[in-house]
C-alpha cells in the first residue's frame, strides 16, 4: 500500500506539474538506511530453561537503534581479472577494487572473476606454467606503458671535456634518472659494442622485464655544470646575448680523441 | 459448553498427521520445520553464560530474538533475512519522554542477476545485504544452493533454488545441450549440490503446491463401470464354458 500510494503520488505531480522533476520521493523524512540493528531499552528477565521468554507487552518492543550498517566504512571487492584493463592491471593479477566497480563493470562485463579457491588454483597454476616457459610469457600492461613512453625518449649524457673517461652503464642509469626520472637498472641496459669517449649520437638498448627491448637514441654532449645551464637558458629567454668565450672558454673546445 | 476432542490449537499438527499430508515425501515433511534464521537484525550473545560486567559473577544469559515482520513483497524479491523491524523508540532518545512508533525497512533496489546453470538474466529486488552475500559465496548461483531456506527467506528464492537443482540433476539433457565444454565445466563446478532429481522436483514448494503435486501423483483415472462389468461377464462366460461337458463326436 505503501509502495503504491507513493507510485500514484508521483505520478499525479508529473500530470500536474510537467515542469518540475518529481519531487516525491519517498514519505519518509528519515535517511535510508542499510541493515539496522537494534536492541531493547528494557532488559528481558531471564525465563527458565526450555521456556519461551517473558515478554511485557509494551516495554519490550521499544527499541534503541545500535548501528546502521550504511555508515560502515566501505569495504573493498577482491577479484582476479581475466584480461588486462587498463588502470587495474593484467590478466591473473588479484585486484582490490569499489564494490560499485566490481558488481557493475568488472564482473558485469566478464572481466573479472570472483577469488573462490577453484579460480585462485587455476590461476596459479596457469602463471606457474607460463614462468617456467619464457615464450609464453606476456608483457604486463605497466610494461606496455613502460615500452611506449621509451620509444618517444631521446636522452642527453653529458661527458666532460677536461676528463678523459669512457661512458659505462651506470653513468647512463645515472642519466636516464635524472632526466627522464626513469629508473633502468644495468642489467637491463644495454650500450654498444666500441666504447664511448667522444660527443655524437649514439643508441642504448633497455629492456622492459626482460621482454620488450627498445632501442633509445642517445645523444652524448659537452657536460654543462648546472650554473652554466641555467645561465644559458636565462640568456636565451632574455635575449642578453654575452661573450661565451669568456664565461665559458673551455666548453667549446671538442674533447681530445682517445 | 461440548468440548472438542482435541483442542483447536493444535488441529494444524493433527492435519498434518493423517491424510495426504501424511504421504507427503519424508524430506519434504522435514524441511517444513526449518531452524531459527540467522539475526540480521540483532546481535546475539552467543554463550549460555557470563561475567556480569558489573558484579563479576557468572550468570545465565539468554537470546531473545527482535521480531521480524516480512511483507510479502520480500517473498518476491531477495531481501538476505532483512525485513520490517517494527516497534518504538523513546523520543529524543531519552527513556523518559514519551514513546513514538516507528518502523525500519530495508533500503531495496533492483537489479540484474546472471545465474550460469540457468543461463538466464534474473531482474530481481535485492538489498545491498544480499549483494554483499552473493560476493562473499562467490557468484549468484553459488549463494542461492549454498543458503538454506530460512536464511534465503523468500518464495523466489527457492523457486530459483528447485531450478537450479533441477537443472543439475538432468545434466545430462538439460544443462548446456549445445556447448559440451561448458556443460563440464559447469557441471564440475556445482557437482557438490548435486541431489536426487525426485528430492529436487519438492525442493522449496508451499505446503499447498506440495499436496496439489502429491495428489496429482496418486491420482488415477477411475475406469468406467461398463469396463469392470465386461469384464466380469467374459470371465464368467469362460468359466461356464469350462464347467460344460464338452461333446466328443466320434
Amino acid at each position: 500500500m505503501w509502495c503504491r500510494s507513493h507510485f500514484v503520488l508521483e505520478g499525479l505531480v508529473r500530470v500536474f506539474n510537467k515542469v518540475t522533476v518529481s519531487p516525491v520521493q519517498n514519505f519518509s523524512q528519515t535517511a535510508c538506511k542499510n541493515t539496522v540493528v537494534v536492541e531493547r531499552w528494557w532488559q528481558v528477565p531471564l525465563a527458565k530453561e526450555g521456556r519461551p521468554p517473558r515478554l511485557h507487552p509494551r516495554r519490550h518492543r521499544i527499541y534503541k537503534l545500535v548501528e546502521d550498517t550504511k555508515h560502515r566504512p566501505p569495504e573493498k571487492l577482491e577479484l582476479i581479472l581475466t584480461q588486462t584493463v587498463p588502470k587495474f592491471g593484467g590478466r591473473g593479477d588479484t585486484v582490490m577494487v569499489k564494490k560499485s566497480v566490481g558488481r557493475n563493470k568488472l564482473l558485469a562485463e566478464g572481466l573479472a572473476v570472483y577469488p573462490s579457491p577453484e579460480n585462485k588454483q587455476m590461476f596459479e597454476e596457469e602463471r606457474k606454467m607460463l614462468e617456467g616457459s619464457l615464450e609464453g610469457r606476456r608483457q604486463t600492461s605497466t610494461g606496455e606503458l613502460t615500452v611506449k613512453l621509451l620509444k618517444s625518449c631521446h636522452l642527453e649524457v653529458g661527458l666532460r671535456n677536461n676528463v678523459r673517461y669512457e661512458l659505462t652503464k651506470e653513468i647512463v642509469c645515472r642519466c636516464f634518472l635524472r632526466r627522464l626520472g626513469m629508473f633502468v637498472p644495468p642489467h637491463a641496459l644495454k650500450l654498444p659494442e666500441e666504447p664511448i669517449t667522444r660527443w655524437g649520437e649514439y643508441w642504448c638498448e633497455v629492456t622492459v622485464n626482460r621482454l620488450d627491448t627498445v632501442r633509445v637514441p642517445m645523444s652524448v654532449v659537452n657536460f654543462e655544470k648546472p650554473r652554466t645551464r641555467s645561465r644559458k637558458r636565462w640568456q636565451a629567454l632574455y635575449g642578453k646575448p654575452e661573450p661565451e668565450e669568456s664565461a665559458q672558454p673551455e666548453s667549446e673546445r671538442p674533447a681530445k680523441d682517445p | 459448553m461440548p468440548l472438542h476432542k482435541y483442542p483447536p490449537r493444535i488441529w494444524e499438527m493433527l492435519k498434518m498427521k493423517q491424510g495426504i499430508y501424511a504421504r507427503l515425501p519424508q524430506h519434504y515433511l522435514r524441511s517444513l520445520q526449518p531452524p531459527p534464521p540467522t539475526p540480521v537484525h540483532w546481535r546475539p550473545l552467543g554463550v549460555k553464560y557470563r561475567l556480569n560486567p558489573k558484579t563479576k559473577v557468572r550468570e545465565r544469559v539468554e537470546d531473545v530474538p527482535i521480531p521480524i515482520y516480512y511483507p510479502p513483497e520480500s517473498q518476491k524479491g531477495l531481501w538476505g533475512g532483512e525485513g520490517w523491524v517494527t516497534g518504538f523508540v523513546y523520543a529524543n532518545g531519552d527513556k523518559l519522554c514519551p514513546r513514538v512508533k516507528k518502523c525500519w525497512k530495508p533500503q531495496l533496489f533492483l537489479r540484474q542477476l546472471y545465474s550460469e546453470i540457468l543461463d538466464h538474466k534474473f531482474d530481481i529486488t535485492v538489498t545491498s545485504r544480499t549483494l554483499d552475500l552473493i560476493d562473499a559465496a562467490y557468484g549468484f548461483d553459488f549463494y542461492i544452493l549454498k543458503t538454506p531456506k530460512q536464511d534465503l527467506n523468500s518464495k523466489l528464492g527457492m523457486d530459483i533454488k528447485r531450478a537450479l537443482l533441477l537443472r543439475l540433476a538432468r545434466w545430462n539433457t538439460e544443462l548446456y545441450p549445445d556447448d559440451p565444454a561448458r556443460r563440464d565445466m559447469v557441471y564440475n563446478k556445482y557437482k557438490k549440490f548435486l541431489i536426487p532429481e525426485e528430492e529436487a522436483e519438492w525442493v522449496g514448494l508451499s505446503l499447498e503446491e506440495a499436496v496439489e503435486k502429491q495428489r496429482l501423483l496418486e491420482y488415477k483415472e477411475p475406469t468406467p463401470k461398463f469396463v469392470s462389468c465386461m469384464e466380469n461377464l467374459v470371465q464368467e462366460l469362460a468359466v461356464q464354458k469350462l464347467s460344460e461337458p464338452q461333446v466328443v463326436e466320434k
